[in-house]
């Protein structure tokens, strides 16, 4: 059954600016002087308002937001609107063989009785100030999504990320706070289940849709952040026949800088876009990002298992208040003039530079 | 003359830091010596994983060490104390044991 539509203008339901204004008639302990309850144009076009676009709003619309900017003066959903006189240009182009159908959904709305997809104008809840714009939410079958392709399948958040849309950093905070939602349901605890399906049913939501082959992401996931060194303008004077690309870019800004191809949170699909972009066949692409993802996990597998290696060849003994770390060293290292840059202990005949000029003297950290 | 294992202090004012040094008994401390075994930084560190003890680090190397006391190299105090944390000594001075008072009038009795 469609949801219940109410069009103002065709039936205007004033029956609430009535009451108001009976009741503001009626208060015999008003103070407000009589003078001042004089039926004044703004008084007159704040009952109309009542009467018209304010009735949207004392019977919210189920199942979509309901912003002010969403109505006509007249009190009807834009999109609404749009979308009836859309369908009867369509209707009247295409010759009138579909004109019985038509009287029957005079009410707005699409055939199968739906609302139309809001538009970042519907979204505006403040009509003076149309830089703002109520941003989605993830809805609740979105997030337990998430928490489960995490927890349960082992994906990685960056995997999860970039297939649903969302920032990395968003799903780290959703599973944590799933973590802590299953958490209180284990224990017992009651949750505030009203007051989020209030707070939902009022808000943008970005759904899960997993037949949808190519789903519009929830925010942008892929933007460079800023780095305090690259917010110096500099003029830099280059041949014309250099190659220039972003890595020198970087390297200009600052020696440790790392280019913007590799700073942004996905690297990985600038460089699929790229392979797309030379024309590879859509297997070769996907066979060389999993080359690429397996050579990452090998890298980081090794890195670790020298770590471990490390602390394990460490000797650890514990004298009831301090540990003392015993690594074995080679003397050999020091090499035969005792200044190879291996060896170990303070070197002998090296004056230290600590005193030089130029040399900082102050620590400039502390530990 | 005596080879002696000793600590040679380097560092600067209140950061100590020693070599561990094999060296003639009667030559300066910081002279140079026959072998560094390694070194010693009293300065204890926080500990690695943020839980624990605070650690001290102590490089060390353990054949060269035994091979020198083989041939009798002496170890001094701090460093026979430094040693023996190793196991390559035998401790020289324990602290008494924390229930010494307690047993030994049961023994008599």
């Amino acid at each position: 059954m469609p949801p219940p539509l109410r069009s103002p203008s065709v039936i205007p339901s004033t029956s609430c600016a009535k009451q108001l204004r009976k009741t503001a008639q009626s208060r015999s302990f008003s103070s407000t002087p009589q003078r001042d309850q004089r039926a004044t144009r703004a008084r007159r076009q704040f009952f109309r308002w009542l009467g018209t676009q304010g009735q949207n709003f004392l019977n919210p619309l189920p199942n979509s937001t309901n912003y002010l900017s969403a109505y006509n003066a007249a009190g009807q959903l834009k999109r609404v609107v749009e979308a009836a006189s859309d369908r009867a240009e369509r209707s009247r182009q295409s010759g009138g063989t579909s004109n019985s159908n038509d009287n029957n959904e005079s009410g707005g709305g699409n055939s199968n009785g739906e609302l139309p997809p809001e538009t970042v104008r519907d979204l505006r809840p403040f009509p003076m100030n149309p830089a703002f714009v109520s941003q989605p939410v993830l809805s609740e079958e979105m997030r337990e999504k998430i928490w489960e392709r995490i927890m349960k399948k082992g994906q990685s958040v960056r995997e999860v990320s970039a297939s649903l849309g969302v920032e990395m950093s968003r799903i780290g905070a959703v599973v944590r706070l799933m973590e802590i939602e299953k958490e209180w349901q284990r224990i017992g605890k009651p949750l505030a289940r009203p007051y989020a399906k209030a707070v939902m049913s009022m808000l943008p939501q970005t759904h899960y849709r997993p037949d949808d082959t190519n789903p519009r992401p929830h925010e942008s996931i892929n933007d460079l952040p800023l780095h305090a060194a690259t917010g110096a303008q500099i003029f830099y004077p280059t041949s014309e026949s250099r190659h220039f690309t972003r890595t020198d870019a970087a390297r200009i800004f600052d020696d440790n800088l790392l280019p913007a191809d590799d700073r942004v949170p996905h690297p990985e699909l600038t460089l699929m876009h790229k392979d797309f972009k030379a024309g590879m066949p859509q297997e070769q692409i996907l066979a060389r990002q999993r080359a690429r993802e397996e050579a990452e996990a090998k890298r980081k597998q090794a890195a670790l298992d020298k770590r471990k290696k490390d602390r394990e060849e460490v000797q650890i003994v514990d004298n009831g208040r301090w540990h003392f770390r015993f690594t074995d060293i080679n003397v050999d290292e020091a090499g035969k003039d005792g200044r190879g840059y291996r060896g170990v202990g303070w070197r002998y005949g090296v004056p230290s530079m600590d005193r030089s000029r130029g040399a900082i003297k102050i620590p400039t950290r502390v530990e | 003359m005596v080879v002696r294992i000793r600590l040679a202090r380097f560092g600067r004012a209140h950061s100590p830091f020693y070599n561990i040094v094999v060296t003639q008994a009667r030559t300066a401390r910081n002279s140079k010596p026959i072998e560094v075994l390694g070194t010693y930084d009293p300065i204890p560190k926080p500990p690695l994983d943020g839980e624990g003890k605070p650690w001290k680090d102590i490089k060390l190397d353990i054949a060269r060490a035994k091979y020198w006391l083989g041939v009798g190299a002496q170890p001094s105090d701090p460093a026979w104390r430094l040693l023996s944390i190793a196991g390559l000594l035998e401790p020289k001075y324990r602290p008494p044991p924390a229930n010494a008072q307690a047993q030994k009038p049961k023994e008599k009795a």
